[in-house]
């Protein structure tokens, strides 16, 4: 996979289009908070509005976070909000990494991204674990145990990725899309469907749009081993295994 | 002696038609149930409960018995063919035992998991009747110090059986942990992690995480371009179905160690039956001679965890049958559909249910006895299966484990989750991290974490209890040991050789 | 004149035995299908257990099976949350219990559902009583040597419960608030693994519902000082009441009761309720309930006003003991 013709431009390409995934990486979280949040104007699922997170994400990543910083270098200890603190914990160690990725020689893509994904990871945890009691006396809090393995986590991705700057090792290898997609939008699918739906039309239509992640598939074949999965699924886990689960459409059994 | 009276009483009481049949339904339904990925022992026993109302008692049992071990043998089955552990027990089994299907091994790989299960079971039968009441002791020799240095020990284990880079197979363990803090503190009620979601309150599901991580991860894979060429080889290269006599003398030696590994674990409630797979599967990459050949299709590392599990599945209803403490969440249910009855078992159940009990365990013979008959013959059907092309098996697969996953607690949200899982898995593969580590991880990391704060909440934040109580400092001396021999730096070199030459 | 009266008295009668089978068709009718009862609790436990019990005899009488879906999590709130949101068509029931519909008030902050407001009341089905458990090795003999001894040594002993929220947690916060101490509470999963470090002696005490100690008291591996009731049990007729034993304040019941969403229409919940207590009032329903060592209610509890009652105030009682816990 690695060309070894023109090295360094190649080399100098990539590593601007990693550090530009990993800046994308430290605002992930905010940005599906975002999309997450326009739901909301539609009346689904419960949360702030877009135009509250989009705001208040912004002066956190632009100005909370920076203040909170210099507070805390000042001697100021003051309670900051959790959208500053995703800012403060996950998104700049990010954003940093970003930028040493700029003047870094990867060797092996696989093991540097891998660990820096890893490390987004960690930190989210932390993040997400920031808001828990710690410590009481002799007793561990809440807090004690997920902040400790994040930490470690950390820790241990950082060492991943440093082994991945420092040994040669496999570059990126390649994602497909359309199998993780269909198989995705299959498993999305039967989750929605199966309690109004009930099982036969989801499995049924699930497995349809499953078969659509390979190129392979022959539709009628398909069609065919669909309806007899089925037929089976309908008859095995409701009265074989005694599952308790709706059979059909809500609309009709009523 | 009293032992053969009991015993005799015993096969007298299980050799009844109707109980003959009670096991033979148990063990086909624990066949199916830990054949079809997601389903697990603990949501059938709970649907299969209301029907024992009508039955007798000890038949009762000895169906739900019968499915639970049932289902030691059928999750063996998912695991070697698919890639898919429907139990924690069984991961460690997908680790070799797919790669050997993958070399077109699939069907020694099945008789073998067999076979093992069944000696184990035969001889943890005979160890429940013989040393049952003397052996409770362990179980109660055993408090949170001693499980929180079993869970150390559990832990290094995970990173033993690491193939490649060790960093990475404990990056994954940790990984594992915080997946695992994710739900409700035990000890203050807060929740962790869960952002708000209902679902997520109790922490998630070790079959939502393996079938993602495992099924629609390796699913996912093998829909990649280029990796026709590799199921196909699959397909074409199946060669016998039995083992040869070589696989056989091989597997012996595991086998048996696995046997006593699971018998000894299998006591203890709450992990012990987990820990034993990993620690059979431990042990005999240690004593290999080419220890590089784990992973990559070793049939030991088949027979060890698979013999470990099933005697650790039978030497786990010592506490109920001599304490009446059920161990783990499928012998609550046993406990329940017990109390149903009107039989609430404790110390004197021996005593006052001699019937049950006695019955029960002549049950356990037979049933592994059935067992073997019905896998052994089933092992050609499952190799067939994998003829099936691929295009059509992905998308059953995964009409499968989404049924299987939305029945454990009728929860769409797992099903989502489940998918997530697999597009982490599919990122895993691709980075070229393990999975296996990562659930070892989730399973042991509320029990290590449990058990240290029980620890020292008991001992009033005095660290010193895990070095003072003796079989805790066993423990951790074992564990200490082994990760020494683990990362010494010299044997790390050799290990990464080996890794480099078997990739190429 | 007197025909076209005798005409129009017969419509009117006619015209009212109609109004009346209206009125009375919809219960007549119901159920149509099987009805789900969810049980917030494990397959097993003591509310199943109960609900199995009660549910098979109440299935005869309404003529449709009813379904048992155990949903677990969050100490059975996940489970009442999907209830309380559920259909109101009287096809979807809840068992609910002393944690899910009175203790979760103040455990839960941030509880999506009001257990007075967002459900409608049938009946009351089982009491199951808490025991004040030791290991067999505790020093104090009796409940009154217990009470001295805790408030003594209340900085060295440990508690065992089976997690936040369980009937064994709450009842020995209730227990303490009562004595006044906060001993260290170890958490365990559930009561078995409870029970197991009990039975070692790896803590000293704990409350527990009666169905999973009786056995061992028998066996003598743990001992009771007290049963929490007005009356002693008869499954265990040695152990005294905790007003006989000096600390009548101290009375707790792990209830089990029947609830369906708001709204569910009077003539549904009468037929539901009907159901229930003939099933109270079968034999072997009942003799399968005393072997769980279980309090029946009298009659006079087991009206829906009765339940609506208990919970308004159970809810009472646990949330000042329960709020500065959490």
């Amino acid at each position: 996979m690695a060309d070894t013709m023109g090295h360094s431009a190649a080399t100098a390409t990539r590593n601007t289009s990693v550090a530009l995934g990993f800046c994308l990486l430290a605002v992930a979280p905010q940005i599906f908070e975002f999309i997450w949040s326009i739901g909301t104007v539609f009346g689904w699922g419960a949360g702030r509005g877009p135009a509250t997170v989009l705001i208040s994400h912004a002066t956190a990543l632009v100005a909370g976070a920076p203040a909170a910083l210099l507070g805390a270098i000042g001697g100021e200890t003051k309670k900051a909000s959790s959208d500053v603190l995703l800012a403060l914990i996950y998104s700049y160690p990010l954003f940093a990494v970003a930028i040493v990725t700029l003047f870094m020689t990867i060797k092996s893509a696989q093991d540097y991204i891998g660990g820096v994904i890893l490390m987004a990871l960690a930190l989210f945890a932390l993040w997400a674990s920031s808001d828990l009691q710690g410590m009481r006396g002799f007793s561990f809090g809440a807090g004690t145990a997920p902040r400790m393995f994040g930490g470690l986590l950390v820790a241990l991705s950082a060492g991943i990725a440093l082994t991945g700057l420092l040994n040669e090792g496999p570059a990126l290898a390649h994602y497909a899309w359309r199998g993780p997609l269909f198989v995705m939008c299959a498993i999305l699918f039967f989750a929605l469907a199966i309690r109004p739906l009930g099982l036969v039309v989801s499995a049924f239509v699930s497995f349809m749009i499953a078969a659509l992640g390979s190129h392979e598939t022959r539709w009628l074949e398909a069609a065919i081993v669909g309806i007899c999965l089925t037929i089976g699924c309908a008859l095995l886990f409701p009265y074989v295994l005694g599952l308790p689960m709706p059979m059909f459409p809500r609309f009709l059994a009523q | 002696m009293e032992l053969f009276a009991n015993l005799a009483h015993g096969f007298a009481v299980a050799f009844s038609p109707i109980n003959l049949l009670m096991c033979l339904i148990g063990a086909l339904v624990g066949t199916l149930v830990g054949v079809l990925p997601g389903i697990g022992t603990i949501a059938t026993v709970a649907m299969l409960l209301p029907i024992t109302f009508g039955l007798p008692p000890v038949g009762a049992l000895i169906m739900l018995a019968g499915i639970y071990y049932g289902a030691q043998y059928g999750g063996s089955t998912t695991s070697i063919l698919v890639n898919i552990p429907g139990e924690a027990t069984s991961v460690v089994t997908a680790i070799d035992g797919h790669a050997m299907a993958k070399q077109g091994r699939a069907g020694p790989a099945l008789a073998i998991a067999a076979i093992g299960s069944f000696f184990a079971g035969c001889v943890a039968t005979v160890l429940i009747a013989v040393l049952g009441a003397p052996l409770t002791k362990l179980a109660l020799a055993f408090g949170p110090a001693e499980y929180f240095s079993l869970m150390v020990l559990g832990l290094i284990f995970a990173v033993v059986l690491a193939k490649g880079s060790v960093l990475k197979a404990i990056a994954m363990i940790v990984f594992g942990l915080l997946l695992s803090m994710v739900g409700s503190d035990i000890e203050t009620g807060a929740s962790r992690m869960a952002f708000n979601i209902p679902e997520l309150a109790d922490g998630l599901g070790f079959a939502t995480v393996a079938m993602g991580v495992f099924g629609f991860a390796e699913i996912i894979r093998n829909l990649d371009a280029g990796a026709e060429m590799n199921r196909d080889l699959v397909q074409q290269k199946i060669t016998g179905l039995m083992p040869t006599r070589k696989d056989l003398i091989d597997s012996t030696p595991p086998i048996l160690r696995g046997t006593i590994l699971g018998s000894i674990l299998g006591i203890l409630p709450g992990g012990g039956a987990v820990i034993a797979s990993f620690a059979a599967y431990t042990l005999e990459k240690k004593l290999a001679k080419n220890p590089s050949r784990f992973g990559r299709g070793a049939i030991e590392g088949v027979a060890a965890p698979e013999s470990a599990n099933n005697a650790a599945a039978q030497t786990s209803f010592i506490p109920l049958l001599t304490l009446g403490i059920p161990p783990n969440a499928v012998m609550a249910l046993m406990v329940g559909a017990m109390t149903i009855h009107g039989i609430v078992p404790g110390p004197q159940v021996m005593q006052k249910q001699p019937d049950l009990v006695w019955g029960m365990i002549a049950s356990m013979w037979i049933g592994n006895l059935m067992l073997i008959i019905i896998n052994l013959p089933l092992v050609g059907i499952w190799v067939r299966l994998l003829r099936v092309p691929y295009r059509l098996m992905f998308p059953s697969i995964v009409i499968f484990c989404a049924i299987g996953i939305y029945s454990v607690n009728n929860a769409p949200v797992d099903v989502i989750l489940a998918g997530v899982f697999g597009l982490v898995g599919y990122w895993l593969i691709k980075h070229d991290f393990e999975p296996a580590p990562l659930l070892l991880g989730m399973v042991l990391g509320p029990l290590m974490e449990e058990n240290l704060r029980r620890a020292l909440l008991i001992s009033r934040g005095d660290w010193s209890v895990f070095l003072t109580r003796p079989l805790s400092a066993v423990l951790l001396a074992i564990a200490a040991f082994l990760l020494v021999l683990t990362v010494l730096p010299v044997l790390r070199a050799k290990r990464d050789e080996v890794f480099t030459e078997s990739e190429n | 004149m007197t025909s076209i009266r005798a005409l129009a008295g017969a419509c009117a009668a006619v015209v009212a035995s109609l109004c009346g089978f209206v009125a009375t068709s919809e219960a007549q009718t119901y159920p149509t299908r099987s009805i789900t009862m969810i049980v917030p609790f494990a397959a097993g436990g003591p509310t199943d257990v109960i609900s199995r019990i009660v549910t098979g005899h109440m299935a005869q009488t309404l003529g449709q099976s009813i379904i048992i879906e155990n949903v677990v999590g969050a100490g059975g709130t996940t489970a009442t949350t999907r209830a309380a949101r559920a259909a109101n068509d009287g096809y979807t029931l809840i068992t609910g219990h002393m944690g899910t519909h009175a203790a979760s008030v103040p455990l839960y902050p941030k509880l999506a559902y009001h257990p007075e407001k967002d459900f409608e009341p049938i009946a009351l089905l089982a009491g199951t009583p808490i025991l004040i458990l030791a290991r067999k090795d505790f020093p104090p003999k009796d409940l009154k040597e217990f009470v001295t001894y805790v408030k003594a040594n209340a900085e060295k002993v440990n508690a065992a419960h089976a997690g936040v929220g369980s009937v064994s947690h709450v009842s020995c916060e209730l227990l303490h608030s009562i004595l006044d101490v906060k001993p260290v509470g170890v958490p365990f999963n559930g009561t078995g693994p409870a029970m197991n470090a009990l039975v070692a002696g790896q803590v000293d005490y704990m409350c527990d519902q009666i169905v999973n100690a009786v056995p061992q008291i028998n066996a003598g591996t743990i001992k009771a000082y007290a049963i929490a009731t007005p009356e002693r049990n008869p499954s265990l007729p040695d152990v005294p009441t905790t007003a006989e034993a000096g600390l009548p304040t101290f009375q707790a019941q792990a209830w089990n009761a029947m609830f369906a969403p708001k709204g569910t229409s009077p003539a549904i919940l009468a037929s539901l309720n009907a159901a229930a207590v003939k099933a109270l009032d079968d034999e072997t329903v009942k003799k399968r309930l005393l072997e769980l060592g279980s309090v029946i209610p009298r009659p006079a509890d087991r009206t829906p006003q009765a339940l609506a009652a208990l919970v308004k105030s159970e809810i009472a009682k646990w949330t000042p003991v329960l709020k500065p816990a959490s």
